[in-house]
């Protein structure tokens, strides 16, 4: 429908001319309030500018500390020691002190004037000209130029267990080094701002608030007076859940090789350990030292492939299968499929990895059969696998408190039609089955899927932040997933037959006596092999969940003497009973 | 000779904004200029000649948009806004590089604030849904238009860019009231939101509390905000009537004013210009809105008469807010001077804006 074009354009009239008035009343408004201050109180205004620049100098606070469950200090701030200049202060004698204090120290001038470019902020602001020398130094070239030089003590970062927590605690940088654009969210350039994990994700409890002092400047530059400080106020401290034993541990059971060891709390979801291998060194990114050994390793240590790389998860699918065929009344606990080693489809055979027999549902997940578990998927059907395999968040971020975290992919018979134009086969719900082909997933979304059968059906928010210094947080999280808890308790059977039957495939696990329950996988990619165990004990009622992860780790035999060794030693340090 | 007759008629009763246009670009070259200078030294890097390049820039895109019929925007109106929206959903999943600040996308070396794109996008939709005559139904003539509004602020405001989204609700908000919906549904929505606010915190889900604890809260100033206003008082009316002359404001030149180049050019066209140069300015932009609104009784076409509703709206609100902003009459939110602040985006957003306005005004000479 249209408007009359008459009467549309003929009442208008009066309400363009509203329009008009509050636009030039608007205006007079601003004219009146610029005649206020430029004329009636110019004079005074000009005397405040004339006479009294007052200029804040900044004090930046501390950041808070972090710290791992047992109070132990992972992340803290050091007193560095700078020499500084005021440059209104120096106008004209800045060459030769340069010179000077570049012959006492044996530095390169250059240093000295690049330092002094870089750090300029303003005529009355201290600005760094030698950064980072022992505080004797500093201390000597104070005494011999008084009036020139202030030691400019400022906090600098240290990560006490560098290697083994860079993915979990992230860093920090001068805000100056980053884009001039966060000025406008109120950093100061010198300010820390946490870049990536918990540095960044609880920037706001760590960076405190900072303060300054205002004083008062002539016209010629010279400090006349001093108004008053504002005190900066410490940044609060961290506690996290993490145990930096364990990390330590996890670490050397990883032994540089690519991979991810997970530990948690099978019911709240409180992260114990989560390394990522290989790692990198955090301080060095608060010297601005050596980077390039970190950007130019081909591993990429700044990933941390827990949560931000996605791979295929291959035989740990299977558990979440047999839940679905049990939900969805497709298969009983005692319904049989016998494996000859291979399955005919079409053209195409799909082969086991063995010969296993006449396998119900406890064996197959005993011996990660894939001919029962290729029979188990035709029957439930593509849609189906996708939409459980949705429903256990193998898709979804799970909500980590570390930024950046990446989602995985499951696949369904019209996203295939959509991106590829092509249709379904039952070879593709053969690969989905056993967790090949389209699928991938990050390690921590895997291994929170497999934790629902630990913990009675629920899906855990997993976290990393256990207090927060004066402040309450509560932050445990989890979604049901309606599962009857018969059939939790059937596949929970099978898992635990993988490691004490002598034909389970992770047996050797059976040593620890620590009635772990698990599934073991190899998912084949166009490298070598991905290694994976994820696992949990005790059999009645978890505690603990475990997952390994090995990158082109060549089989599951190899993740699962990672995790053999990884709670081998946890175990003996007392870290579990 | 013939073909400047022919562009002048063309341009009839449009030849004072682009004079007033030409006249705003060289005092934002100069204040820029200025503001760029510490003591006498000249400290800006590449921001002067970015700016000369954003200017230059803008006037094709003004003289490209000044070929392009109205009327496509109206046929397009929906496609512009899904594209405003996934630009700043882009910048919103992408631009997490810049560590909470995730309002500008990256092309070339010139970083882009798609937010500005979505201000343009709300004008057309809104103009849009207000060319047809209400239907007397608080869903269709009030909800669906003001939904679109809502989705846009919501995901800039989550950037987070209070101002920009507070600026898109308001601009809207304006035409709207200009329009023919009734005006009671205005009033129950304002109502409705006073009285919903507190309660939408219990309807968070955990993880979002958990992010919303963690969001970085951008204070303005280690000494509150006052500092800023107080100094930029001072610059202001040190000024007096003639102001202290070209690069010779004090307060602009010894570092006091902080963001003096983006949001607060106006102190230092005030300190160095004094009364006489800010009542120019003021009334430049005066001229230019004047000149906007005028149109409206030659114009019929209910669509053109709401994109220059929309586009006189924005331009006014743009020049109060900032203004009033460094006088200490609103609260500091970023936002840019029209036409003379530093960057690129809000540039060329307000030259397409102009160029649509030049289109419709031909039409309706």
């Amino acid at each position: 429908m249209l408007f009359n074009p008459k009467s549309f354009f003929s009442k208008n009239q009066s309400s363009v001319k509203l329009l008009k008035r509050v636009v030039l009343i608007s205006f007079s408004l601003l004219l009146l309030v610029l005649f206020n201050y430029q004329i009636t109180k110019g004079s005074y205004y000009l005397r405040r500018a004339q006479n009294n620049y007052v200029r804040v100098i900044p004090l930046y606070s501390l950041r808070g500390s972090i710290f791992d469950r047992n109070g132990v200090v992972l992340a803290k701030d050091m007193a560095s020691f700078n020499l500084a200049v005021f440059p209104y202060q120096i106008k004209n004698k800045k060459d030769s002190l340069f010179k000077k204090i570049s012959q006492d120290l044996g530095l390169d001038q250059k240093i000295i004037y690049k330092n002094y470019k870089k750090n300029l902020r303003g005529f009355f602001s201290p600005t760094n000209i030698v950064t980072n020398i022992s505080k004797k130094k500093a201390l000597h070239l104070k005494e011999a130029y008084p009036k020139s030089l202030s030691i400019n003590p400022t906090p600098q970062r240290k990560y006490l267990r560098p290697l083994e927590t860079a993915h979990i605690l992230g860093y920090v940088k001068k805000a100056s080094s980053l884009k001039k654009q966060l000025k406008k969210y109120g950093y100061k350039p010198l300010e820390r701002i946490g870049i990536y994990g918990i540095e960044q994700y609880y920037d706001s409890y760590l960076k405190g608030k900072n303060g300054g002092d205002l004083i008062e400047v002539d016209a010629a530059g010279n400090v006349v007076g001093f108004l008053g400080r504002k005190r900066a106020y410490r940044g609060k401290d961290i506690y996290l859940t993490i145990d930096s034993r364990a990390q330590e541990i996890a670490k050397k059971s990883l032994n540089k090789r690519k991979g991810t060891i997970i530990f948690l709390d099978s019911n709240s979801g409180e992260i114990i350990t989560l390394y990522s291998s290989p790692s990198f060194d955090p301080n060095l990114f608060i010297k601005g030292k050596d980077l390039g050994s970190i950007y130019k390793n081909k591993a990429s240590p700044l990933i941390n492939r827990a949560t931000q790389s996605t791979f295929p998860v291959g035989s740990l699918i299977k558990p979440l299968l047999a839940i679905a065929g049990l939900q969805e009344n497709k298969i009983k606990p005692t319904t049989t499929f016998n494996c000859k080693g291979h399955l005919v489809l079409g053209s195409n055979r799909f082969k086991c990895w063995g010969t296993h027999g006449v396998q119900d549902l406890y064996q197959a997940l005993a011996h990660s059969c894939n001919i029962y578990f290729y029979k188990l998927g035709l029957i439930i059907g593509p849609k189906k696998i996708s939409s459980w395999a949705k429903k256990f968040g193998l898709d979804s971020k799970t909500f980590i408190d570390l930024p950046y975290e990446k989602k995985g992919f499951v696949p369904s018979p019209q996203w295939k039609k959509d991106k590829f134009n092509q249709s379904w086969y039952a070879g593709d719900t053969l690969n989905l089955s056993i967790g090949q082909g389209y699928l991938h997933t990050t390690p921590l979304a895997i291994t929170l899927a497999i934790n629902s059968i630990a913990n009675q059906g629920y899906l855990v928010e997993p976290i990393l932040l256990k207090e927060v210094e004066d402040a309450e947080a509560s932050l445990a999280f989890r979604r049901t997933l309606n599962i009857a808890g018969e059939n939790l308790k059937i596949v929970k059977k099978g898992l635990r037959k993988t490691v004490n039957q002598s034909s389970g495939t992770a047996r050797i696990l059976k040593n620890l006596s620590l009635e772990i329950s698990g599934k073991t996988g190899t998912a084949q990619t166009s490298g070598r092999s991905h290694g994976w165990f994820v696992g949990f004990f005790p059999y009645k009622q978890p505690k603990y969940t475990i997952s390994v992860f090995l990158e082109n780790g060549g089989s599951s035999h190899q993740a699962l003497r990672i995790a053999y060794s990884f709670l081998d030693k946890l175990k003996r340090n007392n870290i579990i009973k | 000779m013939n073909f400047l007759k022919r562009i002048s008629k063309e341009f009839t009763g449009l030849k004072t904004i682009v004079l007033s246009l030409v006249l705003l670009n060289l005092i934002s070259i100069a204040s820029l200029y200025s503001s760029l200078h510490q003591q006498g030294q000249f400290v800006g890097g590449d921001f002067f000649s970015k700016q000369l390049t954003w200017i230059a820039f803008s006037w094709i895109v003004f003289i490209i948009f000044n070929f392009i019929n109205y009327r496509l925007y109206y046929n397009l109106s929906f496609i512009i806004y899904t594209l405003s929206i996934i630009l700043i959903g882009a910048v919103y999943f992408t631009g997490h590089e810049a560590m909470g600040a995730q309002r500008w996308l990256s092309i070339g070396g010139f970083s882009f604030q798609p937010s500005e794109l979505s201000k343009l996008a709300i004008i057309i939709v809104m103009a849009r849904f207000f060319s047809h005559p209400p239907a007397n139904n608080f869903l269709k003539d009030f909800f669906l238009p003001f939904s679109f509004v809502g989705l846009s602020a919501f995901i800039i405001f989550s950037q987070p860019d209070l101002g920009t989204a507070i600026m898109v609700i308001l601009i809207a908000f304006a035409i709207g009231l200009f329009s023919k919906v009734n005006k009671k549904y205005f009033v129950w929505v304002l109502i409705a939101v006073l009285i919903a606010a507190p309660f939408s915190w219990t309807f968070l889900k955990s993880y979002q509390k958990k992010r919303l604890t963690a969001f970085v809260n951008p204070n303005i100033d280690p000494l509150g905000s006052g500092y800023t206003i107080i100094q930029s008082k001072i610059a202001i009316g040190s000024g007096q009537v003639f102001g202290k002359g070209f690069l010779a404001g004090t307060q602009n030149q010894f570092n006091f004013l902080p963001e003096r180049h983006t949001d607060f050019i106006f102190t230092v066209i005030a300190e160095e210009w004094g009364f006489l140069g800010s009542l120019f300015l003021l009334f430049i932009y005066w001229l230019i809105i004047k000149k906007i609104f005028d149109r409206l009784k030659k114009i019929r076409d209910p669509f053109a008469y709401y994109l220059t509703v929309g586009i006189g709206i924005y331009f006014f609100l743009h020049v109060f807010i900032n203004i009033g902003m460094t006088l200490g009459i609103f609260p500091v939110v970023g936002l840019p001077l029209l036409f003379v602040s530093y960057g690129g985006s809000h540039l060329i957003s307000s030259f397409i804006l102009l160029g649509i306005f030049f289109n419709i005004s031909r039409n309706y000479k």
